[in-house]
């Protein structure tokens, strides 16, 4: 009788993975308890914003989906989270395009941050038919025309025989199911990294503050016009002062 | 609002040479414009005696 040894555990695919998941993103960047002091900013609260009308979205639309067009176009708490759901879509998409405009206008790719902007970009990307599958999904004959408008959109852009806005089905499965799976799992993706690589600081006020721009960790270095030096590795990360999540703060407000 | 202002009717639009906006829109990117100039320009609250921030 053969007995089967264990696979040793420098060959366990569990164990690799665990130690790559854990060196790329260790509990304290994970789940830091500081912030640096740059961060104490408005413009710094749109990210947050953006996931908590996200949020807002998912658990509307789930309890919509769970009770169905009758319930929301006939019942009075029916039309009050159809609201919900539909405001707090105007929401997200308007703490998404400050959240853009503020990260676009300091250069947020810098330091080694490519992948954080390109997952941002391409969420606020597949977050648009995310959206206008739901208008194409609500039952009435506001819906009948959005839908035979936008076919005729889909045909003159050349892709209208992948997607029938006409279909009902089809719309509501990429509604519900598939393009949010899309949003939230590129979310998830974006904020992971933006912990792994930590929010990109503000341009330096002058030449005498331009030292160096902060650096992801574990990203590139940077030089002081905020061009990214090289590849990975050899990261610059001045002292800019953290400040405790709960509110507390130490060290100097700018980058020194 | 909709017994302040009558939207019992389509929207208006802005035309602007091949640029065409209706005024809701308009007004929305409006609005963003100003947040995010607020953003920039209002101070963030302090936290408290003592704090840096």
């Amino acid at each position: 009788m053969s007995v089967t040894q264990p696979p040793s555990p420098s060959r366990s695919w569990t164990l690799r993975v665990r130690e790559r998941a854990v060196e790329a993103l260790p509990p304290e960047k994970l789940l830091a308890d500081e912030q640096p002091t740059y961060v104490a900013s408005w413009i710094y609260v749109f990210g947050v914003l953006s996931l908590s009308a996200l949020g807002v979205i998912i658990l509307s639309g789930c309890i919509l989906a769970l009770k169905g067009p009758g319930w929301w176009h006939f019942t009075g708490i029916g039309h009050f989270f159809n609201s919900i759901h539909l405001w707090s879509v105007e929401l997200f998409f308007f703490f998404m395009v400050v959240h853009l405009w503020g990260k676009y206008w300091m250069a947020a790719w810098r330091g080694g941050r490519r992948q954080v902007w390109i997952t941002g970009a391409v969420t606020f990307l597949v977050a648009i038919p995310c959206a206008l599958t739901g208008y194409v999904s609500q039952q009435n004959f506001d819906s009948q025309w959005i839908s035979a408008q936008a076919k005729d959109a889909m045909n003159a852009a050349g892709i209208g025989a992948f997607f029938n806005l006409l279909n009902f089905g089809q719309m509501y499965s990429y509604h519900i199911l598939l393009l949010p799976l899309a949003v939230v799992a590129l979310v998830v993706v974006h904020v992971l990294l933006v912990r792994k690589h930590g929010v990109v600081p503000p341009f330096a006020l002058s030449d005498k503050l331009a030292v160096e721009t902060p650096a992801s960790p574990d990203g590139g270095a940077a030089r002081p016009d905020g061009g990214e030096a090289g590849a990975e590795g050899g990261a610059a990360e001045p002292d800019a002062g953290v400040a405790r999540a709960g509110g507390e703060a130490s060290g100097p407000a700018e980058p020194s | 609002m909709a017994a302040v202002f009558n939207l019992n009717h389509h929207a208006s639009y802005a035309h602007w040479h091949f640029i065409s906006l209706s005024v809701p829109n308009l007004i929305v990117i409006v609005l963003a414009l100003i947040v995010f100039v607020l953003a920039i320009l209002v101070p963030f609250p302090k936290h408290g005696p003592g704090s840096q921030t």
